[in-house]
């Protein structure tokens, strides 16, 4: 499984779900691209993403499995990482 | 025209502008030049310092010029973090904070840093015992903005600098562009500040960092030592004129300039709250410059272009922050995610008329109903 992490620089919930993503791969090991909605914004589109940031799409298999916006705590993003990882 | 984006920025004051012009004129050397027409430009930089200190009770060493508060909030925030980065990697923040400081800070985390945010009350004003709770022996900045640029919320700056003195080894940085000028405010336990001239109808690209005597920064941008070793640079000297210039205004009748506004946003508030389409976001707490209100239902951007059709300007969220669909301060502030959605802003000056807010409350309210209609007929 991979994640496309895509965020913004001024986004202050992007700032608390980077410190949440660390502690996450301090634990596990995902394969994160990590994208910026204005640095990389030919690849952002093709997600199709809307206003809220950040956007974390979980791929599996080459396919789109789940997509998460806004902040989230550790504790459920670990639940759902166990979730589509199984 | 009605324009109530004040807190976006202001529009020039005329006598701001004539020094400006007289000064850029009149002035043409460069100030770090030994000849005569050096000399003179440095001694109107040394007048305009000397002023700009003498209004804020601060020294002229801590006067640091900068292009905007953005560069300043950058400088501040970068420049203690490069400088201390020995002694910790910790920053405590609010979600309050305007673009400039949370980029900064993101900035910094990519860098190894690491933020907390602090917990804010129902009011969005810090939680005191939070701060304490979330101070580390690594913590190097704390950075809380004065007043919050969307829903006008003002911070207890007073405590939290009193607070932070129990801790020499903590600075505390408050970026105040939306609140000199405007408010009286105790800058005395706060220890860099960052403000802009075109907040206080002044002219856009001159802001300013005050940095307490005692303090080192790293610089962002090196050169020579320009006014300061902090920012390099062939000085600004008409902008920096202009800024002294337009801080001695923005501070002249401050209070009663600050009971005028009092007076419009209770006024508007009382026309606002008794519409059932209308929730007031800004609360008690709030500067009475900024009133934030949602209109649920109703795209923001929709109501924006139609006041803008009939010559009103508002603003929806800041502009630096437009990309994202709702707002996280009025979110911070309600913990509601209708009216952080549907907010908007409407921002006040001593120079708004009643009349105005009668015409802009008349044709809110007919866009609403209008736009309501066409939304049920739908």
């Amino acid at each position: 499984m991979k994640v496309i992490k895509i965020t913004a620089i001024w986004c202050s919930a992007c700032l608390i779900m980077n410190k949440v993503w660390n502690k996450i791969l301090e634990k596990m090991d995902i394969e994160t691209i990590s994208l910026d909605v204005d640095l990389d914004e030919d690849l952002v589109s093709k997600y199709e993403i809307n206003d809220v940031l950040p956007v974390f799409i979980f791929i599996k298999n080459d396919k789109e499995i789940m997509r998460l916006v806004g902040e989230h705590s550790e504790e459920e993003l670990l639940k759902i990482i166990k979730e589509v990882g199984d | 025209m009605i324009y109530l984006d004040y807190s976006a920025t202001t529009p020039v004051n005329d006598s701001v502008l004539d020094t400006f012009v007289n000064v850029t004129k009149n002035f043409i050397g460069n100030p770090n030049s030994l000849h005569k027409l050096g000399v003179e430009a440095k001694q109107l930089i040394d007048a305009s310092t000397n002023q700009i200190s003498e209004l804020l009770n601060i020294s002229p060493k801590e006067i640091i010029y900068t292009s905007g508060a953005s560069e300043a909030n950058n400088t501040a925030i970068k420049g203690i973090c490069y400088r201390y980065k020995n002694r910790g990697k910790h920053i405590i923040t609010t979600k309050l904070e305007h673009s400039s400081v949370i980029a900064t800070l993101q900035y910094l985390q990519a860098d190894g840093y690491d933020i907390d945010f602090v917990k804010t009350d129902i009011y969005g004003r810090v939680d005191l015992d939070d701060l304490k709770s979330l101070i580390r022996d690594d913590t190097i900045l704390v950075t809380i903005a004065s007043v919050n640029s969307e829903v006008g919320v003002i911070q207890p700056i007073e405590e939290i600098g009193k607070l932070l003195k129990n801790y020499p080894k903590i600075y505390f940085h408050s970026d105040m562009t939306q609140s000199i000028g405007k408010i009286n405010i105790n800058i005395e336990n706060v220890d860099l500040i960052s403000f802009s001239a075109q907040k206080i109808y002044g002219l856009k690209g001159i802001g300013c960092l005050i940095k307490k005597e005692k303090i080192v920064l790293d610089a962002l941008i090196h050169g020579g030592k320009s006014t300061t070793i902090y920012r390099s640079g062939t000085p600004a000297v008409g902008l920096i004129a202009s800024l002294a210039k337009s801080l001695r205004l923005a501070l002249e009748n401050l209070n009663q300039k600050y009971d005028y506004v009092s007076s419009l946003n209770k006024y508007l508030r009382d026309k606002i709250s008794k519409n059932n389409n209308i929730h007031i976001n800004s609360n008690k707490y709030s500067i009475p410059h900024i009133l934030n209100i949602s209109i649920l239902g109703i795209k923001p951007e929709t109501i924006l272009h139609a006041l803008e059709e009939k010559n009103i300007f508002i603003s929806t969220q800041t502009a630096c922050a437009s990309k994202s669909d709702s707002s996280i301060a009025v979110y911070e502030v309600t913990k509601n995610e209708e009216y952080s959605k549907y907010s908007i802003r409407i921002s006040l000056s001593h120079l708004t008329k009643k009349e105005d807010l009668d015409t802009f409350y008349d044709v809110l309210d007919n866009t609403i109903k209008e736009l309501n209609k066409l939304n049920e007929s739908h």
